[in-house]
């Protein structure tokens, strides 16, 4: 009850941060709709020369650049902002402002995690959701209620699975501050937006087992398509809470090692 | 100095071009300092053009799609990402910086042209990302196995494509980043030209493989001067009168946003009364 008060002052707060700019508003919405064109024009071009890459056809690339562009939403709602101001550029840790972060009488992971939202993204969900529809529109696909959980538990699945990567490379800073390793992960995350199975095998490997970024989108798209076996669901569901557990392990022996900046 | 080469010192100080160097030579040992933060910003330029060729390949199969097949995706894709990079002028992105915070008293300061400044971090800029792209792209390519149809004026055309291709892109985002005179959103106008590039400058496909408005359109527009054309001047995909329009089109490209870009300077630093404290 606490940690959900908590939350929604935390909400608040970045409200009221981020409504003195009234400009910035339209600014995003600028780039938002640049980010959904380039998906969008990018796959008709792609599917105006082919009926179908690998197994997948325009119906079912479009579905999961729906989830790519709802998941980098929810990102960049609640999961980024907080880990960014931590670890990012000029961030606390390279700073030293950490200190009064850490000061504070809660779960530090908590409070990095989810201490700053930005409510700007929320737009960005809807022209997710905006695309999510259109490709099921295009897929002839009734979605029913048991498809309809099974595609939220798989999303959720893999939100688990981009928070705990978020919050792994997060905690390797603690290791090298003068590396910022969440753009290293802006780069890998931008390959989801197109299937696995486009993907050579070695880098199919690579963003499977190294990096599991693959499956924050193609397991959701996967859901969606009626190709997720309850199996590969619950399996999934293990792995996300395993790599949740590594991840916060990790993060807990690098907290360990912050030792302030000084000047 | 040495006095037997007055003539020398004549030209060097007219283009005050040991100035200029100087400011490279700077900046670049500044930024090597910090290469792994310019190392994974080439990192993330990277990825766009990247994720677009394996998805070609994907799509091309066995086969080929308008005559282009997978080694040959592969060898323009490879080729085009070190083009994007030696083109990508980063440095606009802080010439609005500079305006907005008052920074940009100290460039007017020197004693030689603020153009200057940022070719400097041009030039700085290109060698660093280049340190890490060189060997990537190696490294592909020994992967990919790319396959490139060589022609000698191809080759010959394409250092000069090059050249133009890169001072076309820097003067047309310059004088977009000059806005910031008169506007302080004016890098959004950046962000609108990285789009337009991505989409008609070859990156999300080859101009071949778009419907046929969308490459009219690119032929028109200057963004595909900035980027696939010299990539297609080295693949020698075309005959010579294509390749003396693709000129003919850039260098007028270029002419009129050079005149842009003067116009903006002039009329803009007239107005410009620095932010300070």
């Amino acid at each position: 009850m606490r940690a959900l008060g908590l939350i929604l002052s935390f909400v608040r707060v970045s409200f009221q941060e981020e409504a003195a700019y009234q400009s910035n508003f339209f600014i995003h919405v600028f780039y938002s709709l640049l980010n959904l064109v380039t998906g969008v024009v990018g796959l008709s071009i792609l599917f105006s020369q082919v009926q179908q890459v690998n197994g997948w056809d325009f119906s079912a690339t479009l579905a999961l650049l729906g989830v790519y562009l709802t998941v980098s939403a929810l990102r960049s709602l609640f999961i980024a902002p907080g880990l960014e101001a931590l670890a990012g550029m000029d961030g606390e840790i390279w700073s030293g402002r950490f200190d009064f972060t850490l000061l504070r009488p809660l779960n530090i992971q908590f409070l990095v995690s989810l201490r700053k939202w930005r409510l700007f993204s929320l737009f960005d969900l809807l022209l997710g959701w905006g695309v999510l529809g259109a490709a099921l529109v295009e897929m002839r696909f009734a979605l029913s209620l048991g498809q309809a959980a099974i595609f939220l538990l798989a999303l959720f699945s893999g939100l688990l699975v981009l928070y705990a990567i978020l919050l792994g490379f997060t905690g390797l800073v603690f290791w090298s501050p003068d590396v910022l390793f969440t753009w290293l992960f802006d780069g890998l995350f931008q390959m989801a937006r197109y299937p696995l199975a486009m993907y050579p095998g070695w880098l199919r490997w690579v963003l499977t087992w190294i990096v599991p970024v693959g499956m924050i989108t193609s397991f959701p798209a996967d859901a969606l398509r009626g190709a997720l076996s309850l199996q590969a669901l619950l399996a999934g569901l293990g792995l996300s809470a395993l790599l949740f557990l590594a991840a916060s392990l990790l993060f807990r022996q690098g907290l360990r090692r912050y030792a302030s900046a000084s000047s | 100095m040495s006095a037997t080469s007055p003539s020398r010192s004549a030209v060097f100080s007219m283009l005050q071009l040991r100035g200029g160097w100087a400011l490279v030579r700077g900046l670049w040992l500044s930024w090597l300092q910090y290469r792994s933060f310019f190392f994974l910003l080439a990192f993330g330029w990277m990825i766009p053009p990247l994720i677009a060729m394996l998805v070609w390949m994907a799509a091309a199969g066995d086969g080929s799609l308008q005559g282009l097949n997978r080694a040959n995706l592969a060898a323009y894709y490879l080729a085009l990402i070190l083009v994007n990079q030696v083109t990508y002028a980063q440095t606009n992105w802080t010439v609005g910086d500079l305006i907005r915070t008052g920074e940009l008293n100290r460039v007017l300061l020197r004693p030689i042209p603020p153009l200057y400044d940022a070719l400097a971090s041009e030039f700085a800029g290109k060698v660093v990302y280049l340190v890490f792209d060189l060997p990537v792209v190696a490294v592909l390519a020994m992967i990919l196995r790319p396959e490139m149809h060589w022609t000698l004026p191809g080759l010959l055309a394409f250092l000069p494509a090059l050249v133009f291709a890169w001072a076309l892109r820097f003067l047309w985002g310059y004088w977009l980043a000059l806005l910031a005179f008169w506007t302080t959103r004016a890098d959004a106008l950046l962000g609108l030209q990285d789009t337009l590039v991505f989409l008609l400058a070859g990156q999300v496909a080859p101009l071949a493989l778009l419907p046929p408005t969308m490459q009219y359109i690119a032929h028109l527009l200057p963004f595909r001067y900035m980027l696939a054309f010299p990539v297609e001047v080295l693949s020698g995909q075309m005959d010579t009168r294509q390749m003396f329009t693709g000129f003919a089109m850039q260098l007028a490209w270029l002419l009129f946003s050079a005149l842009l870009t003067l116009l903006c300077w002039r009329l803009g630093v007239r107005r410009y009364t620095a932010v300070g404290g």
